[in-house]
């Protein structure tokens, strides 16, 4: 990967690939795998973009597709034991921020469903319904009613 | 008051170090692992169940009056995964401590090596297999009864010192397209189990030429 590349198609929407991957992992090493794993697919898919969308939303997309993705392979390469089922809780191997309130906020999305932390992720992104619904595939109708149940949920787990 | 997700959202990354990205290093470090053990769990699972398979035949060929089929098809089986375990052993040779680069060539020509002499095995056990096949049939009782009826009666066969040629002709035709072709069926078949792997393993090489240019 040419660090022209880096420089400009990957760091400015570093933040985008961060906030997605810090959602799908529990831990550091899986949170660098993953951040490397969605860096090098956008270089790697870089001439399959064909500029009908903006590049943040093909970042967003391929971001949130990866981590999926390596989500379903490390459940299939696991023994389905209890831990599967667990909620995820905080451990020491956890990459926190230094905010406390945004690392609640974050095991809250955690124990989300899978689609439902891409859904609440683009919302925080601010990206508009119609954008969110066609990137998770569904109409912005079913994104709206979708968005606002999933805040009630948060809500309940903060408090 | 209660603070919105949308506000904890945004006031939490406004904190310099909220956003940090990791350093890109060694992108490939994990991914080749992977793909390595990954195929060694399928090459032995392999190994395995051709032990497993052979076994099976050999008791069924008790049963079914194709002993010699049976026997035939364990030796060979098992010759070959005899092999395919020594092979594995060199495995243990590659070092670990390179770049994934050199880790991945290394593990590249292994295998390349490992295939060149299952390629040439293949020429050998293909036309054992299928002479087996054909011996295990012919000296079944079954067949045997057949043979009698047939050689009963007058001009049903034409045998030179109580060989049927006309029959071995054939025989000796498909076994030694066999041995000529042994190295291409035996592309086949490695194709159809480990073509994905091997794939993806050219893929990354691939990658990590072009990502070190």
């Amino acid at each position: 990967m040419s660090s022209d590349f880096y420089t400009n198609s990957i760091v400015p929407y570093s933040g985008i690939i961060i906030k997605i991957c810090r959602a799908y992992t529990d831990s550091q090493e899986d949170f660098e795998d993953y951040y490397q794993e969605v860096c090098l697919q956008v270089w790697r898919t870089k001439d399959q973009f064909r500029g009908e969308s903006k590049w943040s939303t093909w970042v967003y997309r391929l971001s949130l597709n990866i981590c999926l993705t390596m989500i379903k392979k490390k459940k299939n390469n696991r023994q389905h034991t209890v831990s599967d089922y667990e909620v995820p809780v905080a451990t020491e191997d956890n990459h926190a921020f230094s905010d406390e309130s945004l690392n609640l906020l974050y095991d809250a999305i955690k124990q989300l469903s899978e689609i439902d932390r891409a859904v609440i992720l683009l919302y925080l992104e601010e990206r508009p319904y119609k954008e969110i619904g066609e990137i998770i595939g569904t109409s912005h109708n079913n994104i709206a009613v979708r968005i606002t149940r999933i805040k009630e949920r948060l809500k309940k787990i903060l408090n | 008051m209660e603070t919105s997700i949308e506000t904890i959202w945004k006031d939490g990354f406004l904190k310099s170090d909220t956003l940090l990205a990791p350093k890109l290093n060694n992108l490939y470090n994990q991914k080749s692992k992977h793909i390595i053990e990954k195929f060694n769990r399928m090459f032995k699972r392999n190994l395995i169940a051709l032990v497993l398979g052979s076994t099976l035949f050999l008791i069924y060929s008790i049963f079914a009056d194709i002993l010699i089929m049976g026997i035939g098809t364990f030796i060979i089986s098992n010759s070959i995964v005899i092999v395919n375990i020594k092979l594995m052993k060199t495995l243990k040779n590659i070092d670990k401590n390179v770049s994934s680069y050199n880790y991945l060539k290394a593990f590249d020509k292994w295998l390349k090596d490992q295939l060149r002499i299952n390629r040439k095995l293949a020429r050998i056990y293909y036309p054992l297999f299928f002479i087996t096949a054909i011996a295990g049939i012919w000296f079944s009782g079954n067949f045997q009864e057949l043979l009698s009826e047939i050689l009963g009666k007058p001009h049903q066969i034409y045998l030179v010192n109580g060989f049927p040629v006309l029959w071995m002709l054939p025989i000796i035709l498909i076994a030694s397209l066999m041995a000529i072709f042994g190295d291409k069926i035996y592309n086949f078949d490695v194709n159809l189990i480990y073509g994905r792997v091997f794939r993806k393993l050219n893929d990354m090489i691939a990658d990590i030429e072009e990502l070190r240019k």
